[in-house]
């Protein structure tokens, strides 16, 4: 769909994802290296077989095509000029200030490129109090909120084991830069597309960033769960095998569910027969007029967890289907690496590396039907360093004899 | 009198968002602060989850007091309708040839069975957009799976991922997938709408939620399906980094705890850190993580006797990562948030006024506030019905009549 745009990608590691998005919709996405390689590259894990070689940085530059360009050499700096007058997004991710420093900020672009759309992805944005400071997934998750609602309540907030928190940032940057995208459209013009890690770290609190503003009470960690108003919710329940997700509620929103519950465990013999006749969707408020038992809940509560302990999670999930239950199974990567849903959709995607070897990627995102027609990813192999210095340049113009001075001066 | 057009790059576009709680009531949001015409249908006798959940206004309960509901739809026009009803079903067929994109999130197979799914509103009008938005997808043995995100959180991978190694998963806060599957949504819907106004093609976009936030595990993912090992949840410990984590620090008057995110990257950030500890300067990364305990130690101790605000202010000065665990109220007070007019206020009929968030990027050129809070039940219904539908007054009692607002 995005086939008409070309993007120069010059993220490093905080930014990767946001160009992989464009290239996945069909844009021709450009990973522009410094010479020496992205700092990208150093970020774990790494290849079982090629401990050189990050796992991260293939992850999220599958799909792009890949150059070196020195930014620090005028020579270096006339080529970007050259693709950019080609390029419809560039999209960066450097600490703020560099982009200035090396006279390739928006402002100093804007005039030589009125069309460009300039993407930055940053830990706290371009400007403003904090926008020095030094952002790391764990200070983002911190700064944004979520971090502070997350883990046990008798042990120190937790994040998730695979950092998160600029996969969510350039998530934003791809959205932004398509509405810049569409505004071009409507005025002709290019501009700056600001995002922030930390706002994008509070879009993971379910709106609760702004509980003190609405003058609620903040939510309290609670692993599994969830302690809001003083009610701790637990959100997982033990099984034969791991974990469940189970969230059983009275209620008009989910009290359905727990009727279907009920139907469950009064099937397998684990519930009286009586409790048929109970309806959890209007539950809670009999309790407040009196007219309902509050110690009925809670019991059945007990009833199911002890349903569940003797079950497998791949049992719970047949039973969560066939009775439309509020639940799901921990998946750990093992299960996802081995789900029938998964391998059903054709998630996992095998691509072939420049150097031979097979390599097996998640992915796509999105199933996407145009006019009828099923898309795929994008299936170019992770570039390696400077593989497309040749064909890129080449494309603008540029000789075999030039782009080899260009390579032995250090200019790419 | 028709819905007005709003103000931006998407004004005139119009969108029908059937999607509901959190993950596609997101990307109509989006379009809507960017000028998109977006009408939300809901179904009072369906209530949608997030209006049950808070924060509410006041900490008061109420379908018409959530926070989330308001975040998540603020800038939309409300319509009620029950599409059990068929009379209802008629008017969402209406509406989706009035539509340029169409948002939905029931569990596979639902808009089917009323005729109303892609494939039959692609008969109607072949350049239709179209996103079904669901935990799994469309297909595969487990597409009935229904729920929230947090079932997501764990069918993702991601509710394994957050916790101790020593323990159960503690989760991340709330329904993950929600989090990271508007965006992969959002940027296909702005690009399917590029490519059908050149080209005029249709495009139907099938999103598992689920497979979203695995983008965010792709390199654990990689790793194992590749002969690695599977990545298990660690805490915060960072193989990368050395301190890495998150401490006890002075508590304020009012609070029960405060913690600081404190993560060093390089050597010289640890040498920095290091003279403030009164540790060992000289450390490589694989030394300090051999003494991770100690430094944690060092590091608390030192802590406990400052505040959140001060360590962070200390140790960003000097080039570390690191930052107070913000609590909403620090949130609502923290200048850089401010400086990016992030929280945004919102005259509201019922409230006197309403804060919602801003968009998540910041347009140079464009830049937007919310046209108005997000719709109570039925608030535009007589808007919708005569003004885009040309429905007269007594065809509008009818509709009522029959349920097909309810």
């Amino acid at each position: 769909m995005l086939s008409p745009y070309r993007v120069i990608d010059l993220t490093d590691e905080r930014g990767v994802l946001a160009g992989q998005m464009l290239a996945d919709l069909g844009a021709d996405v450009i990973q522009v290296e410094p010479p020496t390689g992205s700092t990208g590259r150093g970020v774990a894990p790494f290849f079982a077989d090629r401990p050189d070689e990050s796992i991260y940085w293939a992850a999220y530059t599958r799909g792009k095509r890949g150059t070196t360009c020195n930014l620090e050499d005028d020579r270096g700096r006339d080529l970007l000029f050259r693709l950019l007058e080609t390029a419809d997004f560039l999209i960066e991710s450097s600490d703020v200030g560099r982009m200035s420093e090396l006279e390739l900020d928006y402002q100093t672009l804007r005039d030589r490129f009125p069309k460009l759309i300039y993407t930055s992805i940053s830990a706290f944005g371009q400007s403003g109090p904090k926008s020095q400071y030094v952002g790391s997934d764990l200070a983002i998750w911190a700064a944004g909120t979520p971090l502070l609602m997350s883990g046990d309540d008798d042990r120190a907030p937790v994040r998730i084991s695979q950092p998160q928190a600029w996969g969510h940032a350039s998530g934003d940057a791809a959205g932004g830069s398509m509405l810049a995208l569409h505004a071009r459209h409507q005025t002709g013009h290019g501009q700056h597309v600001d995002v922030s890690a930390q706002v994008s770290a509070a879009q993971a609190t379910l709106a609760q960033v702004l509980a003190h503003q609405l003058g609620a009470g903040d939510p309290e960690r609670y692993g599994g769960g969830v302690k809001i108003r003083g009610q701790a919710i637990r959100g997982t329940a033990d099984v034969a095998d791991g974990y469940i997700v189970l969230l059983m509620g009275p209620g008009p929103a989910v009290g359905h569910f727990a009727n279907h519950a009920v139907k469950w465990l009064v099937e397998i013999g684990a519930a009286e027969p009586e409790l048929l006749d109970e309806n959890f969707v209007t539950y809670a408020d009999r309790v407040a007029t009196g007219q309902a038992d509050p110690a009925l809940f809670p019991r059945i509560q007990d009833i199911m967890r002890e349903a569940v302990a003797t079950r497998t999670k791949q049992e719970m999930l047949d039973i969560s289907i066939e009775y439309d239950l509020l639940l799901a199974p921990v998946l750990d990567i093992v299960d996802l690496g081995n789900s029938p849903q998964l391998e059903h959709r054709g998630f996992w995607q095998e691509i072939e590396h420049a150097d031979g070897r097979r390599v097996t990627y998640p992915g796509p995102p999105l199933n996407i039907l145009v006019d009828g027609q099923q898309q795929g990813i994008c299936r170019r192999p992770p570039p390696e360093l400077g593989q497309h210095n040749d064909a890129v340049y080449g494309e603008l113009g540029l000789s075999t004899g030039e782009i080899s001075r260009l390579r032995s001066e250090g200019a790419i | 009198m028709t819905l007005p057009d709003g103000v931006g790059p998407l004004a005139g576009v119009k969108v029908l968002d059937l999607s509901w709680i959190v993950a596609g009531p997101t990307v109509g949001r989006a379009m809507a602060d960017y000028g998109a015409t977006v009408i939300r249908v809901e179904s009072p006798t369906r209530i949608d989850t997030a209006r049950v959940v808070g924060p509410f206004h006041g900490d008061e309960p109420g379908v018409e007091h959530s926070g989330l509901y308001g975040n998540v739809n603020a800038g939309k026009w409300g319509l009620t309708l029950d599409l059990r009803v068929p009379d209802a079903q008629e008017i969402f067929r209406r509406l989706a040839v009035w539509a340029d994109i169409v948002c939905e999130s029931f569990t596979a197979g639902v808009l089917a069975r009323w005729q109303l799914d892609y494939s039959h509103l692609r008969e109607l009008k072949p350049e239709l957009i179209m996103l079904s938005s669901t935990l799994l997808g469309q297909n595969g043995p487990y597409n009935q799976v229904s729920g929230f995100g947090s079932q997501g959180a764990g069918m993702a991978g991601i509710q394994d991922l957050a916790g101790w190694p020593d323990r159960a998963p503690a989760g991340p806060f709330g329904p993950y997938t929600d989090y990271p599957a508007p965006r992969f949504a959002l940027t296909a819907l702005l690009a399917a709408l590029d490519h059908r106004n050149r080209t005029g093609e249709g495009v139907f976009i099938d999103q598992a939620q689920a497979e979203g936030s695995m983008q965010l595990l792709a390199p654990a993912l990689i790793d194992y399906k590749n002969g690695g090992p599977a990545l298990q949840r660690r805490g915060n410990d960072d193989p990368q980094m050395c301190p890495h984590g998150v401490y006890p620090c002075l508590v304020p008057e009012g609070r029960t705890e405060a913690w600081v995110a404190i993560a060093v990257a390089t050597d010289d950030q640890w040498a920095t850190l290091a003279e403030l500890l009164g540790a060992e300067r000289s450390m490589s990364l694989e030394q300090r993580r051999e003494h991770q305990k100690e430094i944690d130690a060092a590091i608390t101790s030192w802590a406990a006797g400052m505040s959140g605000a001060d360590i962070e202010e200390t140790l960003q000065r000097t080039g570390i990562s690191a930052h107070r665990l913000a609590t909403t109220e620090d949130a609502a007070n923290d200048p850089q948030l401010a400086h990016r007019n992030h929280f945004r206020r919102l005259p509201h009929s019922l409230h006197g006024e309403t804060v919602v968030e801003g968009p998540r990027y910041i347009l140079s050129d464009t830049p937007i506030q919310p046209a108005r809070p997000a719709p109570q039940y039925g608030e535009h219904n007589l808007q919708i019905l005569n003004g885009v539908l040309g429905r007269s007054d007594s065809e509008i009692e009818e509709l009522a009549a029959s349920g097909a607002l309810s």
